[in-house]
């Protein structure tokens, strides 16, 4: 603890106070998370466990925050991050204009990656969100808080929690109760980020788990075993039954944008998981090569802590931005992109 | 996965001889500090020695695996062997002198069930402990919530850990999709277990990675039953042309099943010695259960005092403080 000054709070986590600090020795910026343990019957918490446990083991990646170091302090530990300045819910709630669809589509790039990047890694994050996706002072988004993400393995004998995810963003199978579920439950996370970037304004806003399956329901129609046939293994399946209604066109809940954005919505909003688009592929969506091309990460808005208005910057482009970067870092493997080539 | 992991990376080491050399230092640094903090008097001669230490640890280790297997509901083989695994780094860099073995295995086990989400309540996790009395059960989960910081602090924080378990089904799985020569891999299956389960209570975990481990129980199995399976890894592994990773192999299979048959069970007599010995040691130099005490206290007037603490190790505190926790 002594190797920092702390230079202010920034925000309670669940399971304890965030500071922002200096680094006395390098003068890195970080953010402390602090860990305490009074009080608590069953000791170290779940969530911090699950935390380190899930960002230990995994390398760097551009798009997941990264886990600087632990240490012991008092009565409890203290995790260390880099500082982050925002994150995309201020984003999307403090834009004066909505986000540009270039804008959009490097924010959905950015979450893919590091998505697709967990999953490769065996790790299911479990509650992705707005507010988990923290964005640097460099307009870089990293995924962020691990406190229920999980180590899966295709063996599958083992039951999860289905209280998982902040209920607006919680897949179809969690609100039925499911005990057994996939990464497809972070896919679900990506597609109501994905319209809630697209419309700035929340897909499935549920006051309660009801209401969130009837927001869901409403948009998607009421699931049949033809649409949805895992639906009567369920736990919940019998408990709640909805009046029928037909699905709504997806092009009516985010009016106005361009086929391709639409297209790529409806491979993440299916009710079977198995279906959802994964990460990778998505990444290699038409979407994402059709104009206007993913802003450079320079072009977008970064808000200040404490909601007010965003500045665009029109400072110098951030130093870990360089032209010098080797070409091949930033192209597309054409091999990965031979299959979907005829779409483009 | 296992080659990024930092199971890998900070806890395989090189040799036997790397492992005893650190827990002699252990041994050291104990019998060190117990002497500068004691008048003198206190003689070197009432230490334990290293294969005291050893014969204690391995009878520790033993009620740690009875402790999880007679554990209801049924504890996974992966948190079993997370525990153990944890019980082994922990005395890695700590002498039994110095933390008392009884109170870590039940630490480490406890810690096991929340890493690898085997999700029992602190209240039916001391219940397992079926000898003691509702009063004892409690008083034993305040030592373990009291020494869980520790453990995850000399654990480096490091809390996954990779077991031979997995890695095993997969071999059996290859097995039986390509490699038909073998009539029924099924049948490898007891004697490689058992295996397993004497790995662990070896140094094998410090020393091989779990497919290795996971490799030798099947092979070794295979040759008690008097099948060869050579030509699965010249053919299947692909190590025909590979000679050196191949003699690599052997030599790591030679050196594993050494270790195994070198395990001798703790003898009762010499247990019940090193015992009477330990809790004298603990008796005379009970230092390090206070310090932790702290993290647990209730609110009020008593912890005033550490917050204070607190604050000015914080150091150039901008804000103004109330709680800090």
């Amino acid at each position: 603890m002594e190797q920092y000054n702390i230079l202010g709070r920034t925000g309670e986590g669940a399971h304890g106070i965030v500071f922002k600090a200096k680094h006395i020795e390098t003068g890195e910026t970080v953010a402390l998370k602090k860990v305490a343990l009074r009080r608590l019957e069953d000791g170290i918490p779940n969530q911090a466990l699950r935390e380190i446990k899930a960002l230990q083991e995994i390398k760097d990646n551009e798009h997941v925050v990264k886990l600087k170091d632990v240490f012991p302090h008092g009565t409890g530990f203290v995790l260390v991050f880099d500082f982050m300045l925002s994150d995309l819910s201020e984003v999307i709630r403090n834009s004066q204009r909505p986000l540009t669809p270039a804008q959009v589509k490097s924010y959905m790039m950015m979450l893919l990656k590091g998505v697709a990047f967990l999953h490769h890694n065996n790790v299911m994050h479990r509650d992705l969100k707005p507010a988990n996706l923290l964005i640097s002072s460099s307009g870089h988004l990293k995924i962020a808080d691990f406190g229920l993400a999980r180590l899966f393995s295709e063996q599958g004998e083992r039951l999860y929690s289905h209280q998982v995810a902040t209920r607006w963003y919680r897949a179809p199978e969690l609100l039925y109760g499911a005990r057994k579920y996939d990464e497809g439950v972070d896919l679900w996370a990506v597609g109501c980020i994905f319209g809630e970037l697209l419309n700035s304004s929340p897909l499935f806003p549920g006051e309660n788990d009801i209401e969130q399956l009837c927001c869901v329901l409403r948009v998607l129609g009421t699931p049949t075993q033809d649409s949805w046939p895992e639906i009567v293994e369920l736990p919940d399946y019998n408990k709640i039954t909805f009046k029928e209604n037909p699905a709504i066109p997806l092009e009516e809940i985010v009016p106005d944008m361009p086929p391709q954005a639409v297209d790529l919505l409806y491979k993440f909003l299916v009710y079977p998981s198995k279906q959802r688009c994964s990460a990778r592929q998505a990444l290699l969506h038409p979407y994402f090569f059709t104009s206007p091309i993913p802003a450079h990460h320079s072009e977008l808005p970064i808000p200040e802590r404490g909601g007010r208005p965003p500045r665009q910057r029109f400072q110098a482009p951030p130093t870990d931005f360089s032209v010098d970067l080797p070409l091949q870092n930033s192209v597309v493997d054409p091999a990965l992109i031979q299959g979907y080539a005829s779409c483009l | 996965m296992f080659h990024n992991s930092s199971q890998k990376k900070y806890w395989i080491f090189k040799s036997e001889d790397e492992i005893e050399h650190m827990r002699c230092k252990a041994n050291q640094k104990f019998r060190n500090k117990a002497l500068e903090s004691r008048k003198p008097g206190g003689s070197e001669s009432m230490f334990l020695q290293r294969h005291e230490e050893d014969v204690l640890f391995r009878h520790y280790e033993r009620r740690l695996l009875e402790f999880c297997n007679a554990f209801k509901p049924t504890m996974p083989k992966s948190v079993v062997g997370t525990a153990v695994m944890y019980f082994r780094r922990f005395y890695l860099s700590n002498s039994v002198m110095e933390y008392h073995p009884r109170i870590i295995m039940l630490t480490c086990t406890y810690l096991a069930c929340k890493v690898d989400e085997f999700n029992v309540s602190s209240t039916q996790f001391v219940g397992n402990l079926v000898q003691e009395t509702p009063a004892g059960q409690e008083r034993i989960l305040e030592q373990i919530l009291e020494y869980e910081l520790l453990l995850i602090q000399q654990l480096n924080f490091h809390l996954v850990v990779h077991n031979p378990y997995r890695p095993m089904e997969g071999l059996l799985i290859d097995l039986k999709t390509r490699y038909p020569t073998l009539e029924s891999p099924e049948s490898l299956r007891k004697t490689a277990d058992d295996f397993l389960t004497q790995a662990a209570m070896t140094d094998a975990g410090l020393l091989f990675s779990p497919s290795q481990i996971a490799l030798t129980a099947i092979l070794n199995s295979a040759s008690r039953a008097g099948l060869n399976m050579e030509s699965y890894l010249n053919e299947c592994l692909g190590l025909k042309e590979d000679k050196e990773t191949l003699s690599r192999m052997y030599d790591s299979m030679r050196r594993m099943k050494t270790l195994l048959k070198k395990y001798e069970p703790p003898k009762l007599e010499e247990v019940n010695i090193s015992k009477q010995r330990l809790e004298r040691i603990h008796a005379e130099f009970a230092s390090s259960s206070n310090k932790r005490k702290r993290g647990y206290e209730e609110d009020g007037h008593v912890a005033k005092e550490p917050r204070l603490v607190e604050e000015v190790r914080w150091g150039n505190i901008v804000l103004s403080l109330t709680v800090l926790f």
